[in-house]
């Protein structure tokens, strides 16, 4: 039957192959012009976190601090080498012998990206700006009311009303211009987090030059950064909500690094050609944290047995972390010991295998044995012998945390083994909020992470911290005085002695389990760029998150911009002309026949 | 004045349901478990105070009979808030994200809805035939298919394989004029061709359904009997009585696209809407959950109005029931 109907499908069919030839041939000219960029060296990274915000006060995410640590220096910066102090928009801090007060040194001649003067006053303004404005990402890096002075443009003081390291820690504190932030001084707290700033001014390599929220944000060359001239022009973040299509883009050229990827991905870039796969350091680590009770307004009674720490001990021993790191983390992690992070090699400690608790569900089930903790009734679980009480736990694992829910099931597994049920509840960071808010939980599964220097860990490990920080209130006299000795103790290796045994004290309490220290993941592509520099050291982070030192170096290999999707090859160019013309004859022939009828 | 009558219940319905969907949504997303200030001040160095500080800023401190006082009034006023995450106005984030939905759930309803009606009215018309057996096939097997399963496929294929199109995102950043033009569309090309072809199921299966429903109603052996040409009888008489039904489909669909395509955003990194409200939804960002939801909720009311004064229009059994 000639049909209209059939026209009008042949049509159209014909339109979508048009409309896709010439997307396609799209894609081979768009491609290249857009990694080109003209005679633009230009760095493209993937990126799974968006941008949440353009505003150094607000930063909360992992490419705020990407853009922020790219767009602003810091008074003093941290080395690539192990995360101590290093010169920054300051030289140096000199202390006065009883650490009251440090004069630091401000480089000469510094400018802002608008071409201001930068001078001590401008750090000084940030500083104050912080205090006053009580900014709670950065004002516990201000112990001891301190004051600050700039005699000269090069010179600020910092005194203190007690001795203290806190210039030389350094304060991750993202100094500000005062000529752009003053009128925002005094504000409240919602004014100054919501100011946007895009483009910004800053004093680092590259600015924010424009961001498009869920998309791309794009940061351009400061032509009046103080140091040397980056051979980057422009580096070019793309937002990608699918893992394995930012891996595409990776392997297709499109984009040069990727940033943050999942383990699970690592088969996919691993031994690809052109790809290499840096395993970051851990900064982070995976936790599970007892709950010892006593949360204001809790109504939940966590296990009493777990007060007891031959249980704790118990549930130590008989956790396999090796199995996580293979089976959660595909690799991607060293196992688990301290509450401060590898990444901070100068204050980290690895505990000596003499003191260890290995892997050993038998010396775990004897331990507890030897303690009577015994399965009374035959089901499988023991009984606590003072309460009678089935050693039965309510864990919630974060869902939102890498692997946090998979070595709870593990977990599962694992305190079966020694007759303790646990009832693994998986849940949103926002409802881990509420069981560590409520104290609704008998331990639970989620992450710390925190600054190089180890003061903040120590801290929220501290008895006071039950209601504020701590996770389940553990409140510990003698590891309350360890923290306490080192806050005070000036001398850097008497106090890395301190922090020491302050994680070998955590340790043996057994207040929590340390799982693992999960690998970040990064992806680059071998042929186009290098000079990409670790922090801290060769397995750290390549892409900016303490200094931006990467930026500095990288220098492109040869014509740094092929690559993209590499386009319709020409001959299914020529299939496709001749589908679309033999269609349009098709349908021009029926029509032709049709009319007559029609008539 | 029947007619009046009638428009005028359909409208108070409509706002009826839009007052019900905003109370719904305030009530709803604050009953949730989770506090999302708290999860915002999961960071180092943010004390109680700093989080009840944050809290009252916005207005999370109020009692819930206050906070959806202040709720109503600004709506009323076309203030949507500020996202709890960013700072930036829901106004801004919405308007942002509206254009890539719009463009790729719209033209997507388009394109579907235009050649699944057309093989449906085909297929329906010639029942049996080798086309309509094929057609349905596929229909139930395009229609059955998960879209994020064919967004992977079409994007390993297409962008991992051949190499052809870019692996997901939007326009590049640095692009203007018809270089940003030409760069849209090949990112546009993929997910664009998921969408129409996960919709365009639904649409044949129904017109199909409906067209052979039709053609065995009295009035169409009547056309036949009295010697009116297949081609005319199948133009004039089935298609436009067939069509009904699909007419709606199409209509609603159009409300729905609003809310944006969050799977198939999703898989290919396009910045709609509906990848809004999944990031929104994860973060417990209320102000652009509501909005997103509000925007959405009164585009599907808004369709669903149009589709019931136009049936009214189009079958005036309707108008008169």
């Amino acid at each position: 039957m000639r049909s209209r109907t059939r026209s009008v499908l042949a049509t159209t069919a014909g339109l979508l192959i048009a409309v896709m030839m010439a997307s396609a041939a799209y894609a081979q000219s768009a491609t290249s012009a857009a990694s080109s960029g003209g005679d633009d060296v230009v760095l493209r990274v993937g990126v799974i976190a968006d941008l949440d915000t353009d505003n150094v006060f607000a930063v909360s995410a992992g490419s705020d601090y990407t853009v922020a640590t790219s767009e602003y220096d810091m008074m003093l910066s941290f080395s690539s080498t192990d995360l101590t102090a290093a010169p920054g928009l300051a030289t140096g801090c000199d202390h006065n012998g009883s650490y009251t007060t440090w004069t630091c040194h401000i480089r000469p001649d510094l400018k802002w990206s608008d071409g201001q003067p930068l001078t001590s006053e401008d750090i000084a303004f940030t500083y104050r700006l912080v205090i006053d404005n009580n900014i709670p990402q950065y004002k516990a890096y201000f112990p001891s009311d301190p004051t600050f002075e700039t005699p000269d443009p090069t010179t600020l003081i910092w005194k203190a009303k007690a001795p203290t390291f806190a210039p030389s820690m350094p304060p991750w504190v993202y100094i500000v211009p005062e000529h752009i932030w003053a009128p925002y001084d005094g504000k409240d707290l919602k004014t100054i987090r919501s100011v946007s700033q895009t483009p910004g001014v800053g004093s680092g390599p590259f600015i924010l030059s424009s961001w498009t929220p869920g998309q791309s944000f794009v940061m351009t060359r400061n032509p009046n950064y103080w140091g040397p001239t980056p051979t980057l022009d422009r580096i070019e973040y793309s937002v990608y909500t699918n893992q394995e299509a930012m891996i595409q883009a990776l392997k297709n050229g499109e984009i040069d690094a990727v940033d943050g990827l999942q383990p699970s991905l690592i088969n996919s870039v691993q031994n690809t050609p052109n790809i290499a796969l840096q395993k970051v350091v851990s900064d982070w680590w995976l936790n599970l944290a007892f709950n010892f009770g006593g949360q204001a307004g809790s109504t939940y009674t966590p296990l009493p047995a777990l007060h007891d720490l031959t249980v704790r001990k118990a549930i130590e021993t008989a956790i396999d972390k090796q199995a996580i790191v293979q089976k959660v983390y595909q690799g991607a992690a060293t196992t688990g010991d301290t509450i401060v992070r590898p990444a901070s090699s100068y204050w980290h400690l690895d505990i000596p295998s003499d003191k260890e608790f290995p892997y050993s569900p038998s010396d775990a089930n004897q331990l507890l044995d030897q303690a009577g903790y015994a399965d009374t009734n035959n089901d499988g679980i023991r009984e606590d012998p003072k309460t009678g009480q089935p050693l039965e736990m309510r864990i919630p694992a974060s869902t939102d945390t890498t692997g946090a829910e998979e070595a709870g099931e593990l977990i599962v597994g694992y305190l079966k083994q020694i007759g303790i049920k646990v009832d693994l509840l998986p849940a949103t960071d926002a409802k881990m909020n509420d069981y560590w808010g409520s104290g609704n939980f008998d331990a639970y599964i989620w992450y710390w992470s925190g600054d190089p220097d180890p003061n903040y860990q120590l801290f929220v490990f501290t008895s006071d911290q039950c209601g504020a920080w701590s996770d389940g209130c553990w409140q510990d006299s003698h590891f309350d005085n360890l923290y306490e000795e080192q806050h005070v103790e000036m001398n850097q290796t008497k106090r890395q002695q301190l922090v020491k045994e302050a994680q070998q004290y955590e340790y043996d309490q057994v207040p929590g389990v340390v799982l693992a220290y999960p690998n970040w993941l990064e992806a680059y592509r071998t042929d186009r760029f290098t000079g990409w520099v670790g922090q801290p050291g060769p397995d750290g982070y390549l892409l900016p998150t303490y200094n931006y030192d990467t930026w500095l170096s990288l220098k492109p290999i040869g014509e740094t911009s092929s690559g993209g999707s590499s386009g319709i090859p020409g001959w299914i160019w020529l299939v496709a002309a001749v589908v679309v013309v033999g269609i349009v004859v098709v349908v021009m022939r029926r029509g032709r026949k049709i009319e007559p009828d029609e008539a | 004045m029947g007619s009046r009558r009638y428009l005028l219940s359909k409208c108070l319905q409509a706002v009826v349901t839009l007052w019900f969907v905003l109370t719904f949504n305030f009530f709803l997303f604050r009953v949730l478990p989770g506090d999302p200030i708290g999860l915002l001040a999961r960071s180092e160095h943010f004390t109680p105070e700093d989080v009840a500080r944050l809290r009252h800023d916005q207005g999370l401190d109020l009692p819930m009979a206050e906070q959806y006082v202040v709720y109503l009034k600004d709506i009323a006023t076309g203030n949507l808030g500020e996202s709890l995450r960013t700072g930036i106005p829901v106004n801004e984030l919405i308007g942002s994200r509206m254009r890539p939905t719009v463009l790729l759930v719209g033209l997507g309803t388009i394109l579907a809805s235009w050649l699944g009606v057309l093989i449906g009215i085909r297929g329906g018309w010639r029942r049996g035939s080798r086309f309509d057996t094929t057609s349905q096939y596929s229909s139930l097997v395009l229609y059955a298919m998960p879209e994020g399963w064919l967004g992977m496929l079409l994007l390993l294929f297409f962008s991992g394989w051949l190499h052809w199109f870019p692996a997901g995102g939007y326009a590049s950043a640095d692009e203007t004029g018809v270089a940003y033009l030409v760069d849209l569309l090949d990112h546009l090309f993929l997910p664009l061709l998921t969408l129409t072809l996960g919709y365009i199921g639904g649409y044949a299966i129904v017109m199909r359904s409906s067209m052979i429903d039709t053609i065995n109603e009295d009035f169409v052996h009547t056309a036949r009997a009295k010697g009116v040409p297949d081609r005319l009888v199948r133009r004039k008489h089935v298609v436009p009585n067939a069509f009904l039904p699909s007419f709606t489909l199409i209509i609603l669909s159009f409300g729905f696209v609003l809310g944006g395509a969050i799977v198939i955003e999703t898989v290919y990194s396009w910045p709609g809407l509906g990848l809004l409200t999944y990031n929104a939804i994860n973060t417990k960002d209320y102000p652009v959950i509501q909005g997103v939801f509000l925007i959405a909720s009164a585009a599907v009311i808004l369709a669903n109005l149009v589709a019931d004064i136009t049936y009214g229009y189009l079958d005036p059994r309707i108008k008169q029931a």
